[in-house]
């Protein structure tokens, strides 16, 4: 099912939450919603879900408006941050609900419900647990029966709100592969939610990079990450070193000019070369197949961090703590104009900060 | 001061106690006991030994009296109307408080708490003031021949009153608490309310709203002030077990008035029997 959201506008008590929001997601897309707490993802969603209506604007479903309806008219299925499985329910009973609900005219009888319990169980790789109860079960499979229990009514759209944001990292990974592989398996239309810019990037199919109740820029892993729009969308999509004020030599720069220069962009060398700049390193972190450097610069004492691959480190250097060498910061990206934070990509210069 | 290393030991079950601490906890104990022995149980027994002190048959006889038997009746009628009603508006109340955000929401919440704060009987006296011959709506009751003070209604009307705060306050904290992420999942998975109600949240808050409603029981059976200032006394008629046993004692007819207190307190037994097994499913609820 497609998704439409024309100039979408939602207060809370004075709070403007969204501020005239306006997304087309096509069918069978896998979308993250991905930006900083309080940028208004997850209310977002919710008005998708219907858990919250908006103040202003539509939403349609396959071109018909949805905006009045009921989160039961919809038939969305929602997984929610916390799972908000039913506590007093086994996990069969929590997956059995949505079916079980029904009028009786639409219900499936008692056989083909167990069935489908089964089959949900299956495909969620947790048959054994269907008598446990949900406080038996550990964070990332409570996840995965949240999930069963909302694709057991057959959702036309699939709403997860930072669905693995209370799990350890290992888990997390695992479950990132698998919810991707079962979109698309079933290729139901996916909208998540998430604040961590690798699962938005590795997931997705497009990204809606989101602030303060803005969208600031649609687009697919690689566009947001390698042609970002503005300069919030560029810092927030990955690490970056941040120059500004005297951090930042400016040759007919405006004051509130910013630059922005990732990690793996900083250039290393032992000996002096142009445009360098003498730093000290403070420490360097060798897990991993990348290299991480910090490094202090010596005219303005900032701190940098320098990315570089293992292999590059080990022919450069290695750099001890301690060490002094220089640095290059001829790719950084500078963004000016009267809010820095906004201005466009467009008027970007790169340029050589001497 | 103790050493640390010390302190710490004395929490550990089995190591020899420091002779201070357990000094401390002998002395305090025993305090606690003896004042709780002397203030609760003390008067507790004493409430048997005299309603038992002429012999059983005489115990027996004064539940049994017409005046004795009404008054039980009419106190459960009025805990078999108020306890409900309570139970009800607590459910909906606390709902509202805890799973909506509006304005006025702070007023509400120290509204319900009036009949706490304020003397039962002013609470009687407001009834009183409102419905008696001569109160607000005194003249238009009568011209309607509906009669609510010095008559059943009005104990009702005054129980209900006294007791409303119980489930709600018990209610409240449970529900905000679990949130509505439960209730807003079961709706996406299609629920409509009643079934959202009855399947999600009531499961969640049963053993706190059956807590509330003992303790709110409990109340309507006990309550003397309000119900005193609005029933009138009517032997037979507007009677329920606490004024009786005023009534009784007043007529120092102290058998009679043990033997009834004596119901009354085996009432606040049953209770506590209760209330600590419901506190005790919660508890395991919570693990």
């Amino acid at each position: 099912m497609s998704i439409s959201i024309n100039h979408v506008s939602k207060t809370f008590n004075g709070f403007q939450a969204l501020n005239d929001i306006d997304l087309q997601i096509p069918s069978g897309d896998f979308v993250a919603l991905l930006g900083p707490s309080g940028s208004g993802k997850t209310t977002l969603l919710r008005l998708i879900a219907g858990l919250e209506h908006p103040n202003e604007g539509t939403i349609h479903f396959n071109d018909l408006d949805f905006t009045d309806k009921t989160v039961k008219e919809r038939n969305i299925g929602f997984v929610f941050q916390h799972y908000a499985l039913f506590k007093h329910m086994t996990i069969y009973e929590n997956i059995a609900f949505g079916l079980k609900v029904k009028p009786r005219k639409l219900r499936l009888s008692k056989v083909e419900i167990q069935k489908k319990v089964h089959e949900l169980l299956e495909l969620v790789q947790l048959k054994e647990v269907a008598d446990r109860y949900p406080a038996q079960l550990s964070g990332g499979q409570r996840q995965r029966i949240a999930l069963a229990r909302a694709l057991a009514i057959e959702p036309d759209v699939l709403l997860l709100d930072e669905p693995f944001g209370a799990l350890d990292a290992k888990v997390r990974q695992e479950l990132r592969l698998w919810l991707r592989e079962l979109h698309e398996k079933m290729n139901i239309t996916t909208v998540f939610v998430t604040h961590d810019q690798e699962e938005a990037l590795e997931m997705a199919d497009t990204i809606v990079v989101m602030d303060n109740g803005k969208i600031e820029q649609i687009g697919t892993p690689e566009q947001v990450y390698q042609q970002p729009t503005n300069a919030f969308v560029y810092s927030f999509l990955g690490r970056v070193n941040e120059f500004r004020g005297d951090a930042l030599e400016r040759n007919g720069l405006e004051d509130d000019a910013i630059g922005y220069l990732r990690p793996h962009e900083v250039v290393l060398n032992k000996k002096a070369f142009p445009n360098s700049y003498p730093v000290k390193v403070n420490h360097v972190h060798k897990v991993g197949a990348a290299v991480r450097i910090e490094l202090k610069r010596l005219d303005t004492d900032h701190l940098i961090e320098a990315e570089m691959s293992a292999e590059k480190f080990r022919e450069t250097g290695p750099f001890q703590k301690g060490e002094l060498l220089y640095a290059n910061f001829n790719r950084m990206v500078i963004f000016q104009g009267e809010t820095a934070r906004s201005a466009p990509f467009a008027e970007k210069i790169i340029t050589n900060v001497n | 001061m103790l050493p640390k290393k010390q302190t710490v030991h004395t929490s550990t079950k089995g190591k020899k106690q420091p002779a201070v601490a357990s000094l401390t906890k002998g002395i305090l104990i025993s305090l606690a006991l003896l004042f709780l022995g002397f203030f609760i149980l003390m008067p507790l027994i004493i409430v048997f030994m005299e309603a038992f002190q002429k012999g059983i048959e005489l115990y027996f006889l004064s539940l049994t009296e017409p005046d004795a038997v009404s008054a039980i009746k009419l106190t459960l009628l009025t805990a078999a109307i108020s306890v409900p009603l309570n139970t009800l508006f607590g459910v909906v109340a606390a709902w509202a408080i805890a799973k909506f955000e509006f304005k006025g929401k702070n007023i509400l919440i120290t509204l319900i708490d009036i009949p706490f704060a304020v003397s039962p009987v002013i609470a009687g006296l407001v009834f009183v003031l409102l419905f008696g011959s001569q109160g607000v709506l005194g003249p238009f009751l009568e011209a309607y021949d509906v009669k609510i003070i010095f008559a059943v209604p009005g104990i009702v009307l005054a129980t209900i009153f006294i007791t409303f705060p119980f489930v709600v306050r018990e209610l409240i904290p449970i529900m905000q608490e679990q949130g509505s992420e439960e209730e807003e999942a079961a709706l996406s998975l299609g629920a409509n309310g009643w079934q959202m109600f009855f399947r999600v949240t009531f499961p969640n808050i049963k053993w706190g709203l059956l807590y509330g409603v003992i303790l709110c029981n409990a109340r309507a059976m006990g309550e003397f002030g309000a119900v005193s200032v609005v029933s009138g006394h009517i032997r037979g008629l507007t009677n329920t077990l606490p004024l009786h046993v005023e009534i009784l004692y007043n007529e120092y007819n102290f058998t009679a008035a043990f033997a009834v207190a004596s119901l009354l307190a085996l009432l606040a037994l049953v209770t506590l029997v209760i209330k600590s097994f419901v506190e005790w499913r919660t508890r395991k609820a919570h693990c």
